[in-house]
């Protein structure tokens, strides 16, 4: 790794490589935060084996990240309620830009960029009003806090880009205040919901689940090439009511909810951390770190078609042939959803932390 | 296959805690001793007992007291081996066909409703029958069928005849497949040195640990805490396996079984050993004063207050000495599962 960085670094220095792309930073295929056996937090960029390619200092525990779409650039974002992000260019090692959140805002963890890569979409909580928002930022001038807009709801937490350019916006619905730590203040009354929003970042549509579900937090996106929307939910509620934990939703239109049967379900335990969807859109696949699980659901019937025991499993993303799926326990699998084996699987002694972020 | 849908193997481990696990080796005789004595066993127990089971059932399908004392000690065996959910008992989810609970959303009745409905003809196949709602399979079903009023009188004698012989037969056949595949591969994988999906003594120490800590939290949370509700909304009918009378016996039948678990992961530390033994005792007292079979008590709140001190004792298993096991083995919690967002 070292060998390859210097290498890298090496010819930067020397002018070689006029225009980086993302096949200089050895293509990662995945990126994860982690912790690593000494304790300390990592962003690592893996193949598409799970072999770590590099892996970068965090000053504290990361949760997500956004890949820039044509640069070798990744914004790995502190764990809520962080308040730093951190630009590292993936061939050097180099932090290349760090963003701080604005004053009485928090980041989620997560983000998203425009289709051109000229900005980055960044979900935050203005803590004070109690409200989300979404901050916007300028690649070009070194990642400077250009404009902020309406997330739409209480606790936006994930963020992705749709075919069109425009966004969909998973507010959980959870109020925190960054004085009480991660302590939820609104349970009762809490709405979370899915907001549209343009490219430019006003909101054209929303869609909430009936008053029954409104303890189901939506917290986290994955999305097929055509702009199926899978969302993923953790039930705040008695968790042996606990409903749903898997949404399919196209703007506009009704969300279809997929569940498992009885104790299938309940093997959950009311919390699904990840989720992912398969290219074409067939299936979606929630991770449950808590029952050790994985489920993978058809997403035109919403059935449960396959699950994949595992301890500690949280990041998912799709791979080639099905899921990829890592664990607190170092493990990185590559499910295939055809024949219902791990295709490969790689260790590391990595902790890898709540996601496996897809890049390309 | 058995049904459509799998569970893939791919194991499984608890969660390693940072160094000082030890070196390669040296928890065999405590890995040797659980699969010998404590897992295998068990799930011998089981298949004897769902065999005794099948034969009651074709010897008389009424539910009378010679099935009803059949399907009671098989249903014993179950509950005595059902906190080691790995390996042999998760493929082609003969878990949840053994035991389809809790289930939230009556999915069991309604299943046994439309078979009988339609006298579907799949109780006359065995593998047929695999196919049927996995809701309709296994113990828990089978109970509606033997003590529940709405059930036991529905349809035709004929058919209930035919449904109860194909679920004792399906549990026979499950549990004969469970434990062939324990005797033939997966004690193999965990005995010394570690193979198959264990990469090494570390994962094989996780799933071992994981058994005791999951099945002290099933029992606290979900034998326990699903009658308990809250304290303004308690949910007695929530009870395992209330039909039959057998919620509390569920709760002591696990309890024996995890502690023979945790005693045997306590090894040769004798300080550990009777710290778990005082911890467990505790428990089982108050279960054995309890005297409320159903869990009924739940409904005034001195009654809910005496099954709450008995979670109580249980979740403090879990907090000290099974914690206490984990630090012997060099295993702990997920760093997900922990703390997840």
């Amino acid at each position: 790794m070292t060998s390859r960085r210097t290498f890298l670094a090496g010819m930067l220095a020397a002018g070689a490589l006029p225009t980086p792309t993302w096949a200089e930073a050895g293509d990662p295929a995945f990126l994860s935060a982690a912790r690593a056996p000494d304790g300390a937090y990592r962003l690592c960029g893996l193949d598409a084996r799970g072999q770590v390619l590099f892996q970068q200092p965090l000053p504290a525990r990361g949760h997500a990240a956004a890949a820039h779409p044509t640069r070798p650039e990744a914004v790995a974002f502190a764990r809520r309620p962080g308040t730093f992000a951190l630009v590292v260019d993936c061939r050097s090692g180099q932090i290349a830009a760090r963003l701080d959140s604005p004053e009485g805002r928090h980041f989620y963890g997560h983000g998203a960029f425009s289709a051109d890569g000229a900005l980055l979409f960044t979900p935050e909580n203005d803590y004070e009003a109690g409200q989300g928002v979404i901050g916007v930022w300028d690649v070009a001038s070194g990642y400077s806090r250009v404009d902020e807009v309406p997330s739409g709801g209480v606790g936006p937490h994930d963020i992705l880009r749709l075919p069109d350019g425009s966004f969909v916006v998973a507010n959980g619905g959870i109020e925190t205040h960054p004085d009480a730590g991660r302590a939820k203040l609104n349970l009762p009354v809490m709405r979370p919901n899915l907001t549209y929003m343009s490219a430019a970042g006003s909101i054209r549509s929303q869609m909430e689940l009936p008053e029954e579900m409104h303890l189901n937090s939506i917290r986290h996106l994955a999305l097929s090439d055509d702009g199926l929307v899978a969302f993923a939910m953790q039930w705040q509620g008695d968790e042996y009511e606990a409903p749903a934990l898997l949404g399919l939703h196209r703007e506009g239109q009704e969300p279809l909810l997929a569940m498992a049967e009885g104790p299938m379900h309940d093997a959950m335990q009311g919390y699904a951390g990840s989720v992912a969807m398969d290219a074409a859109g067939t299936r979606a696949a929630i991770s449950s770190p808590r029952g050790g699980l994985v489920q993978i659901f058809d997403t035109a019937t919403g059935a449960l078609v396959e699950q994949v025991a595992e301890a500690d499993a949280c990041g998912l993303s799709c791979g080639a042939g099905g899921f990829v799926i890592t664990s607190g326990i170092g493990h990185v699998i590559g499910y295939d959803t055809g024949s219902g084996r791990s295709d490969w699987q790689a260790a590391s002694e990595m902790q890898w932390d709540n996601h496996l972020v897809r890049i390309g | 296959m058995r049904r459509p849908l799998r569970t893939a193997l791919i194991p499984l481990a608890f969660v390693l805690m940072p160094p000082g696990a030890g070196q390669a080796g040296e928890f065999d005789a405590t890995v040797t001793d659980v699969v010998e004595n404590h897992i295998l066993p068990r799930f011998d127990a089981l298949a004897e007992a769902s065999e005794a089971l099948d034969a009651a059932a074709l010897a008389d399908c009424t539910p009378g007291p010679a099935l009803k004392e059949a399907w009671g000690a098989a249903f014993d065996a179950w509950i005595s081996a059902s906190h080691l959910r790995f390996g042999p008992t998760e493929a082609d989810n003969r878990a949840f066909s053994l035991a389809f609970w809790p289930d939230s959303r009556g999915a069991t009745p309604k299943a046994l409703s439309a078979l009988i409905a339609d006298s579907d003809p799949a109780v006359e196949n065995a593998e047929d029958f695999t196919q049927v709602s996995i809701a309709a399979q296994g113990f828990y079903a089978l109970e509606y069928m033997l003590y529940d009023d709405q059930f036991t009188g529905m349809g035709t004698p004929a058919y209930r005849c035919a449904l109860i012989r194909a679920m004792t037969g399906d549990i026979e056949r499950t549990t004969l497949a469970i434990a062939s595949d324990w005797h033939e591969t997966w004690a193999g994988y965990l005995l010394p040195p570690p193979s198959g999906p264990y990469r090494d003594e570390d994962e094989v120490l996780g799933e071992l640990f994981g058994a005791l800590s999951q099945g002290l939290q099933f029992t606290s949370d979900t034998r326990l805490g699903r009658p308990m509700g809250t304290f303004d909304r308690p949910r007695a009918t929530r009870a395992e396996a209330r039909r039959s009378g057998r919620s509390l016996r569920h709760v002591e039948l696990s309890l024996a079984a995890l502690r023979d678990l945790g005693e045997r992961l306590s090894g040769d530390d004798a300080e550990l050993l009777a710290q778990v033994d005082e911890g467990f005792q505790t428990a089982q007292d108050l279960a054995a004063d309890l005297d409320d079979p159903i869990f009924a008590g739940v409904d005034d709140p001195s009654g809910r207050l005496r099954v709450e001190i008995l979670q109580q004792a249980i979740d403090h298993i879990r907090e000290q000495e099974a914690a206490n096991i984990g630090a012997r083995l060099g295993v702990g919690a997920g760093f997900n599962a922990l703390d997840g967002d």
